[in-house]
């Protein structure tokens, strides 16, 4: 998810090609062509530019509406409903050919990873693997994250593994509703990363953005990624 | 007269020729280079996104120069046969100079020029459908995975903040 306001001018992008299987979008201002994982200006009058990045999750909807009961969902277009996917979109699309392949840590083209680009790094986690321990604890460049499933076993949210005021990376466990605890206070913390009990209560974890990606375009746009669990 | 007829229409058979193969050029190359079940190299797809940038101005005046070249051609040109030619190569041009200007990606994954949206609690999904979800502000927003999937590029506002949601 990027912003649109950039170099004083207000962006708008359609899709106009593609890289490897990652699509360039095209601004109707400028012209330039921008490249959709990176939000980077590829070719064109903002050619090196960055689009403002915005914080985005992929949860479930449930998990969603129950976090934001007063938000606003995007609706289908009436005329296109034909093409829209099917709810396991990605998990489908895991059987269509890919153009180019990595074969890195035992690991796919079109392995769901979850990839972390932040503190001067980036990293990649196997889907699969996070769903199954629920709770990862690991450290991107030099920084600690903690990668947590939500209550519905497939929304995943990663937060800087730091609390204000406590030194080092506090260590967390994960009771079976999905809730965080911590083990310095034992406060418990939401999905949205929020303490709402204990000692922390009202404090709130720094969000992390996650990518939901393929292994082959991850390495692609990342590569220098390490891969979790891997060597 | 004759040399002098015999130049023209050399002269704008030749510049016939150059304004087919530049917008020849200008649309097969790109849709060689980005098409979607292909490797692209980083050096091809620069290349043909400079020729993307710029395929509208070039063939906007190919068409102008092989109509011009067309004109006096016919008139240097008595045999009908070869004019017919000539304007079969104009119409080509002209054609092309059309194609450069269709977005093969938004014919195939139509844009959502004008999103619609709904209140959460009125919306049918499944409880298992992913969303991609944005807060800013107090403003929270879901893009359902099967919808924009298909969209792939939304161009919103939410809480006065211009954002694109990609997938």
């Amino acid at each position: 998810m990027w912003g649109r306001d950039v170099a004083g001018l207000r962006l708008t992008f359609h899709l106009a090609g593609i890289n490897n299987q990652n699509f360039l979008m095209r601004d109707d201002q400028t012209g330039t062509y921008w490249q959709q994982i990176s939000g980077k200006a590829v070719s064109g009058p903002l050619s090196g530019s960055q689009l403002p990045f915005v914080h985005s999750d992929e949860l479930n909807f449930g998990t969603w509406q129950s976090e934001e009961p007063q938000g606003t969902v995007l609706q289908d277009t009436a005329q296109y409903r034909f093409g829209y996917a099917r709810k396991d979109w990605d998990v489908r699309m895991q059987r269509a050919p890919t153009v180019i392949d990595f074969r890195e840590h035992g690991l796919k083209a079109r392995d769901l990873m979850l990839g972390i680009q932040a503190f001067g790094a980036s990293r990649a986690f196997l889907f699969d693997q996070v769903i199954r321990e629920k709770l990862v604890q690991d450290r991107v460049g030099a920084e600690p994250v903690l990668l947590v499933v939500g209550g519905d076993g497939q929304s995943v949210r990663a937060f800087r593994d730091r609390i204000p005021g406590i030194q080092g990376a506090p260590d967390f466990y994960r009771k079976p509703d999905g809730l965080l605890v911590d083990a310095t206070t034992g406060s418990d913390w939401n999905f949205q990363g929020c303490a709402i009990s204990g000692k922390f209560k009202g404090l709130c974890l720094e969000p992390v953005e996650v990518t939901k990606d393929y292994w082959f375009d991850w390495r692609n746009f990342n590569p220098s990624t390490t891969v979790y669990g891997r060597k | 007269m004759t040399n002098e007829a015999q130049s023209i229409r050399r002269i704008s058979v030749a510049v016939l020729l150059t304004c087919l193969a530049l917008s020849l050029i200008c649309v097969v190359y790109p849709f060689y280079v980005i098409r979607p079940f292909r490797a692209q190299g980083a050096r091809e797809l620069a290349a043909a996104l400079v020729v993307m940038r710029f395929r509208s101005a070039a063939t906007f005046i190919a068409v102008a120069a092989a109509l011009a070249a067309l004109v006096f051609y016919w008139r240097a040109q008595p045999r009908r046969w070869r004019r017919a030619f000539a304007t079969a190569g104009a119409a080509f041009v002209c054609i092309l100079a059309a194609l450069a200007r269709v977005n093969i990606y938004e014919m195939m994954f139509h844009p959502d020029d004008r999103p619609s949206f709904a209140a959460a609690s009125r919306t049918k999904l499944d409880k298992d459908e992913k969303v991609i979800a944005v807060k800013i502000g107090g403003a929270a927003r879901a893009y359902p995975i099967r919808n924009i999937s298909y969209h792939h590029v939304i161009n919103d506002v939410l809480d006065k903040v211009a954002i694109v949601a990609t997938y």
